[in-house]
């Protein structure tokens, strides 16, 4: 006998409760508690830098802390010092992403084709990135000192005789970007071989039947392919690279005079020398907004990234 | 599903009467407390999609109820509901008359085997089997006594389902079928009282899958074991399950034997889905005259059942399986000429695509040591007492007794 | 490919040019490192020198002994804070993160995904935005210059990482597998410990070096945080630097033994870190 319906159900069903046990339900929150918590600790300083960026406040002044407002963040209008480190961090952040955007492209294409060298120069590339930046400074430092630094001596060989590398105005961003497209560009590579490696063959192996010129593959079919990864890459850089302080600390501490004062590291000589801890909080502030709407954009692109890869072909 | 050698006792018997191959007809649902297993209006959404609508169903101890229905249909998420790994938004589950909930998988005293194996891949095919045992208190008094008697329970389950060779190797290194053994193997192992079985003989070839439907129910009688069933394929829900659920899109459409499904089945879309070739369907406006009701098929009166009266003047559509025409006479009343088109063996029959006057294509069966025009002109006749007539737009089945399903004085369990 | 020999003869000037800019530096240093000072201000710079392991045992022993007497070098003491701080910061960040990534990844609770980002979005903030205002917190909560206090702020560094690269392992794993192991009598602590754990090792270990590499780079948390005594290598070899009377063979050789760990490290389990380091472009 077939039934079409309920055939169990000689009483109505029973009331939807569904609220199973507490414990349960609660170990999910149970699980990520601890780290929550770690992660508010760390969310209360954040509060207090915006409730300092509003108030007048030097340590070495006290007495004459008091709330001005937007007064700090005013005042960066008219501040030439505050342009100066506008202007800069962007200069220093366009010149590396984009060096090491052009650099890394280029070595990760020469290594695409898994051979065993290609392989060995690979991890031979990792090294820089795995040193600290503010050794690298350093080990740049001890290179390019002017009166027994190897570097010097061979721009000497070339003509430049009293190059000063970081200790003069004119070469001091040239010498930093260098440090910095030394450590960065080997991430830059892994993150565009990567990418390369995990293309689809086919495309290439149709264009190749065809006799299609090697140029045009790659504007034509390898770069658009790429864009994913070159825009990850290039965003990921652009957030580090504005916030730059170990290298350019390390190297000059900001100078010389006042040449190589990036947010971070003017807004560390703001409270550590100058004590103003109200200016330095304001700069942070407005080098987090910055940062802010990056890291937005950039998770959107990565987001946007993880949904093609996991609903497949692109 | 192709068409393989058919199994003793299973489908397609062609002369239209279904063996229930001495599995009982479980007479027994109207007591909770004697059902092993025990659903009540089982419902689950995701997000704004109504995965399970109210599913209800019993199974009584020792008993075979197979879940049958296409994909996306909301087997798999019923059984894992079953199984405790999902919550349902509303409904009861029971297990010997307690109610699961709150009741944690693993203390639920299952034993389950998954479509996609899912064994642990990072432990040998022994140690997969062995992982219901080790959270048993095992018999024997040391580690030495407990850790044999678990060696040997794996290595007879093993020997059961011949994959004790390869006991010692890695999920990756076995074949499908392998694999889908040792998954059953470990839902087995424990002796567990409640089996849910998901598909397990879909990623395998049709020999293995032909063996184990012979294996599997002798199998699991021997334990006296209550079994769920999961499957999309309509001859093995008929060869395994005393009964049969067919739920499509999270509705259980029709309960019941096998012979009640294929012969009396609830819907239009439950009779295609059961049958192979499909049964064919004809759309008809029954008319009544003095001699009674009837319906038009090619033009020529065919008496319905007085049964059926209350079809009259709806629109239906009429259901007669491939096996039930049979090709007749010129002369004999309510012959229908058509064309022969095309003829195919099947194994145990043949198969007849042949068209109508109108080009109306109908697939008719026979046993394939009997003979029949192979090409052109011939005629069909339609046993009507086989008849099933369905409501166009809704695709229920008409029943006899005057009552359309649904009214009051339909005899819902009358007929049983 | 067909490549012409001019095409393969400009390869090999490019990638060698490539190799020697970013091997050069490394190889000065550690060649430096054995060089004494005299060797090192001589110009122009030659490779036809005695090397000595001098600068090494001044910075082990801890003692200079020059013509203007003995002179105290604490840089063992930076060595073993970085690895105090690395190693208890990847620890806990492990025991506070795997567990998280793991209820993120299994139960998609209410404003699990929000949580997620903005856990992501620390880690692109700017660091002293938070160290600037952390520094007069811990002076007034007694946590300033303090291993704990430093190994809690490390977190900031840790946690997302192993968040963010473990939880994509969890989610690798099929669902069905661990269902199958509850189903069989197991509870979900038993199963975390015995299928998930096991599975998502190879995330686990990747996340874990990734976190490690970080924490020993990190040069801002500890300028900021640590004092003298507390300082990792990395604030260390530049207190180095600028003090008197460090000679510069001392100072290549503190550096050489700054980024040997990291270096290492990156030998040994490159695959690891490759994985790692393009998770976040590749798989996200």
């Amino acid at each position: 006998m077939s039934i079409a319906r309920d055939p169990a159900a000689a009483a109505p069903p029973p009331p939807a409760r569904r609220r199973r046990p507490l414990g349960q339900r609660l170990l999910p929150y149970l699980l990520s508690l601890p780290a929550l918590l770690v992660c508010i600790g760390i969310l209360v300083p954040f509060g207090t830098a915006i409730y300092y960026s509003l108030q007048r406040f030097r340590l070495s002044q006290p007495w004459a802390r008091k709330m001005n407002w937007g007064e700090n963040y005013w005042n960066f209008m008219t501040d030439p010092a505050f342009w100066g480190t506008l202007k800069v961090s962007l200069v220093y952040a366009g010149l590396t992403v984009v060096l090491e955007l052009l650099l890394g492209l280029g070595i990760a294409l020469l290594l695409q084709r898994r051979t065993r060298l290609n392989n060995l120069i690979s991890i031979m590339l990792l090294m820089p990135l795995m040193t600290a930046p503010a050794l690298a400074a350093l080990m740049w430092k001890l290179m390019t000192n002017v009166n027994f630094g190897v570097l010097s001596w061979l721009a000497s060989l070339v003509g430049l005789e009293e190059f000063k590398w970081a200790s003069a105005p004119s070469s001091a961003l040239f010498t930093v970007v260098l440090v910095d497209i030394w450590v960065y560009t080997p991430f830059i590579m892994i993150l565009l071989l990567a990418g390369l490696r995990s293309l689809p063959r086919q495309p290439f192996e149709a264009a190749e039947l065809d006799g299609v010129p090697r140029w045009f593959v790659f504007r034509r079919i390898t770069l658009p392919m790429l864009t994913p990864y070159i825009i990850t890459a290039a965003l990921f850089r652009l957030l580090d690279s504005i916030q730059q302080f170990d290298i350019i600390y390390a190297m000059t501490q900001g100078g010389p005079g006042d040449t190589l004062t990036v947010f971070q590291v003017e807004a560390y000589l703001d409270f550590f020398q100058s004590t103003n801890v109200g200016r330095s909080a304001a700069l942070l502030m407005i080098l987090w907004a910055i940062t802010y709407v990056l890291s937005s954009l950039f998770i959107k692109h990565w987001l946007k990234l993880r949904e093609r890869a996991a609903g497949g072909i692109a | 599903m192709n068409d393989g050698a058919a199994a003793p006792g299973a489908t397609d018997a062609g002369e239209g009467s279904l063996e229930s191959a001495g599995r009982g007809e479980s007479e027994d649902r109207e007591t909770d407390s004697v059902a092993k297993l025990s659903l009540h209006g089982i419902t689950r959404r995701y997000g704004r999609e109504t995965v399970l609508d109210q599913v209800s169903l019993d199974v009584p101890a020792g008993g075979t109820l197979v879940l049958f229905g296409p994909s996306g249909a909301g087997k798999t998420v019923l059984l894992r509901v079953v199984a405790g790994v999902v919550e349902a938004d509303a409904g009861e589950v029971l297990i010997d008359g307690r109610d699961q909930h709150g009741i944690e998988p693993e203390k639920r005293g299952i034993g389950m085997a998954f479509q996609n194996f899912a064994l642990f891949p990072h432990l040998s095919a022994f140690e997969n089997i062995a992982t219901p045992l080790h959270s048993r208190r095992g018999e024997g008094a040391t580690r030495a006594e407990r850790r044999d008697t678990r060696t040997e329970s794996v290595e007879r389950v093993a020997r059961l389902l011949k994959i004790d060779h390869v006991l010692r190797q890695s999920p990756g290194a076995l074949s499908n079928g392998q694999k889908q053994r040792t998954s059953l193997a470990r839902a087995l192992v424990a002796e567990p009282e409640l089996l849910l079985l998901d598909d397990p003989l879909r990623n395998v070839d049709a020999k293995l899958r032909f063996e184990m439907r012979l294996e599997l129910p002798r199998l699991l009688a021997d334990q006296g074991t209550t079994v769920v069933y999961v499957t999309q394929d309509y001859k093995e829900a008929m060869a395994l399950g005393d009964r049969i659920a067919v739920l499509v899109a999270g509705r259980v459409e029709q309960i019941g034997s096998p012979e009640d499904i294929y012969l009396r089945p609830a819907t239009k879309r439950i009779a295609t889905l059961f049958g192979d070739p499909p049964i064919n369907l004809l759309d008809v406006d029954p008319e009544c005259d003095a001699d009674g009701p009837y319906v038009t098929l090619s033009g020529r009166r065919y008496p319905l059942d007085p049964a059926l009266a209350v079809a009259v003047g709806r629109q239906c559509t009429l259901g007669v399986r491939p096996e039930a025409l049979r090709f007749g006479d010129a002369s004999e009343p309510g012959a229908i000429p058509v064309t022969v088109e095309a003829e195919t063996p099947l194994n145990e029959k043949v198969v007849d695509l042949v068209t109508t006057v109108r080009g109306r294509e109908i697939l008719v069966s026979r046993p394939a040591h009997l003979s029949g025009p192979a090409s052109g002109e011939a005629h069909l006749v339609v046993p009507m007492e086989r008849a099933l007539l369905f409501e166009r737009a809704s695709g229920e089945r008409i029943r006899p007794r005057g009552g359309s399903p649904g009214s009051p004085d339909t005899d819902a369990g009358g007929a049983r | 490919m067909r490549r012409s020999p001019i095409e393969r003869a400009l390869r090999g000037v490019a990638l060698t040019v490539v190799v020697v800019f970013f091997m050069f530096p490394i190889l000065w240093i550690v060649l430096m490192s054995f060089q004494t000072n005299e060797t090192i201000l001589r110009m122009p710079p030659s490779l036809d020198f005695t090397p000595t392991l001098a600068n090494y045992k001044a910075l082990i022993t801890g003692k200079l002994v020059s013509n203007a007497g003995t002179l105290d070098i604490a840089f063992m003491g930076n060595l073993w804070n970085s690895v105090l701080l690395s190693v208890s910061s990847v620890a806990l960040a492990l025991i506070l993160g795997v567990p998280a990534a793991y209820a993120f990844a299994r139960h998609k609770f209410r404003g699990s995904e929000d949580i997620a980002f903005t856990l992501l979005s620390f880690k692109f903030a700017p660091p002293l935005l938070v160290l600037l205002p952390l520094t007069l917190y811990f002076q007034k909560i007694g946590l300033a210059n303090t291993y704990v206090g430093l190994i809690w702020v490390y977190q900031l560094i840790c946690l997302p990482l192993i968040l963010w690269i473990v939880r994509g392992y969890f989610e690798d794993i099929s669902p069905d597998i661990e269902y199958a192991h509850r189903v069989s009598g197991h509870s979900w602590w038993s199963t975390f410990r015995k299928i998930a754990i096991p599975l998502a090792r190879p995330g686990i270990a990747a996340a874990a070096l990734l976190a490690f590499i970080f924490a020993w780079n990190n040069f801002v948390f500890a300028l900021v945080l640590a004092s003298a005594d507390k300082q990792p290598v990395t604030v260390g070899a530049l207190a180095f630097v600028t003090a008197s009377g460090i000679q510069y063979g001392q100072i290549a050789a503190a550096i050489v033994l700054s980024i040997a760990p990291t270096l290492a490290l990156a030998l040994v389990a490159q695959r690891y870190l490759v994985e790692g380091l393009s998770l976040g472009a590749v798989k996200g």
